[in-house]
């Protein structure tokens, strides 16, 4: 007979799960939107922010009583911890997806910005590091680790490099100042998208692997050391 | 890091042709406190009675390896028991005070090791109940008899009883196992306080009672010992599969 604490834990593990998914939705739509300057489209991601809010807070709730009752150790305490922590994570990521998605209708005004500043590719980026981080919230394979931490990084320099033509353009043309703004704050929120998907790979080799590999340069983390040396 | 206390090499023991504890070899550290876990009939228990030699009080028990505390062999041939014993105070799991006062309960030890004299045994027996924090709890009753005090109490007297002869290890096994949540909270509060100036090594049943007051952790199994390491670590992350099923209640 499955014990009650594994069905806990097999509850949490799910409902992580669905959390990822739904913010994983929340965001794909966030960019399509952003990508088409589809305003209904963000204003549905907008609406659908309260179901991410009602999720986190029923995981939330899952793990306290877990703690109290359970007392976990070892791979299920991290397992927990993590939990509380990716669950956050995601719900921030959900907040930046509304943030992204309430400045479309900015981007509408002048929606060739997108393809001047180099968008389109940031948009597709941004796509894929929160699919792929939730494939390994799903199967907590750690061999794709270091691939989050690549696409973070890639994202993080595309966002200074538009910033940096986005100031630019703004001192050329007074008439793009509204959307450019829009766009710095929206670049902001893609880079943080970015910066809690590397938070959620960290947290599954903590469970996986029990490693704490926060606040390290990922470069020094992810070094093979070489048999020739 | 701390001093080693007691080491054991290759230590194993047989009851009759049982083998109940397999080549255990360990290093126990001074004023620390450290847990042995394990499911039933692991042999933690055994290997505890093994530091201050009561399982030679069981017959056809056979030990080989050795038992070193401070250096010293205790199984060497010329050691004295009752002097060995003196040294190392055991509380176990169900208090054990004597039908006497709770004053003489303390003294006891004391007087069989030869002080007589009153003023003397009178500050021992304060300052051992005040160690075992239970001093504000009897003070105006020390000549009622022990057998009046509560379960808890009774427990603190025994630890009580443990100080009064000035030991330097205290063995405990599941000293907490038969007392409600309020004694055993105060008696590993008392534990916490007690590693200052004493090595305790505890057996429990309880894991959440061994990642509270324990600095190391032994992991137990069929006799042998699986894992030995820092509370923290095991507790977290241990390195083998058998300790983090056995303490995520996986098995056993």
């Amino acid at each position: 007979m499955e014990r009650h604490f594994e069905q806990e834990l097999k509850k949490l593990k799910k409902r992580i799960l669905k959390m990822g998914n739904l913010v994983a939705d929340q965001i794909h739509n966030t960019m399509l939107a952003l990508q088409t300057c589809d305003t209904d489209l963000a204003s549905q991601v907008i609406s659908n922010d309260k179901i991410v809010d009602k999720l986190d807070v029923k995981i939330d709730k899952l793990c306290q009583r877990i703690f109290a009752l359970q007392q976990p150790v070892a791979t299920d305490l991290r397992m927990i911890m993590s939990s509380l922590k990716m669950n956050n994570d995601l719900e921030r990521m959900g907040d930046h997806a509304v943030g992204i998605a309430s400045r479309v209708e900015a981007i509408s005004e002048y929606p060739e910005i997108l393809k001047e500043l180099e968008m389109e590719e940031l948009i597709r980026m941004t796509d894929v590091i929160v699919k792929d981080v939730i494939t390994i919230l799903n199967t907590w394979n750690t061999t794709f680790v270091r691939d989050i931490f690549i696409q973070a990084s890639a994202i993080e320099s595309l966002c200074k490099k538009i910033t940096d033509n986005i100031l630019e353009e703004m001192g050329q043309k007074r008439e793009v100042i509204v959307v450019a703004s829009a766009l710095i704050i929206i670049l902001t929120q893609m880079e943080r998208i970015g910066d809690y998907s590397t938070n959620i790979a960290e947290s599954i080799v903590f469970i996986v692997d029990g490693k704490m590999i926060k606040h390290k340069k990922p470069e020094s983390l992810f070094l093979d050391p070489d048999p020739e040396e | 890091m701390k001093d080693t206390k007691i080491v054991t090499e290759a230590l194993s023991l047989y009851y009759g042709e049982k083998m109940a504890l397999n080549s255990v070899s360990v290093e126990i550290p001074e004023n620390q406190v450290t847990a042995f876990i394990g499911p039933s009939g692991c042999g933690k228990s055994t290997f505890l009675r093994t530091l201050n030699r009561m399982n030679d009080l069981i017959p056809n028990v056979k030990t080989s390896g050795k038992v070193l505390i401070d250096g010293l062999d205790i199984y060497d041939k010329k050691v004295d028991v009752v002097n060995l014993r003196k040294k190392i105070g055991m509380v176990f799991q169900k208090s054990n005070p004597f039908a006497k006062s709770i004053f003489e309960n303390v003294a006891y030890g004391p007087k069989i090791n030869g002080i007589n004299n009153k003023k003397d045994l009178e500050e021992i027996v304060v300052t051992s109940l005040q160690r075992a924090a239970i001093w504000n709890e009897v003070k105006d009753r020390l000549n009622h008899s022990a057998l009046g005090l509560s379960g808890g109490q009774q427990q603190r007297l025994c630890i009580a009883r443990t100080l009064a002869v000035n030991p330097e290890i205290i063995l405990m096994d599941e000293p907490a196992s038969a007392l409600d949540p309020i004694s055993t909270a105060k008696i590993e509060e008392l534990i916490f306080e007690l590693k200052k100036n004493f090595t305790i090594v505890i057996v429990t049943h309880n894991m959440q009672q061994a990642a509270r007051v324990s600095d190391l952790t032994a992991f137990f199994y069929l006799g042998e010992l699986i894992e030995f390491g820092k509370t923290k670590k095991i507790f977290t992350t241990p390195d083998k599969k058998q300790t983090e099923d056995y303490i995520t209640g996986r098995f056993g």
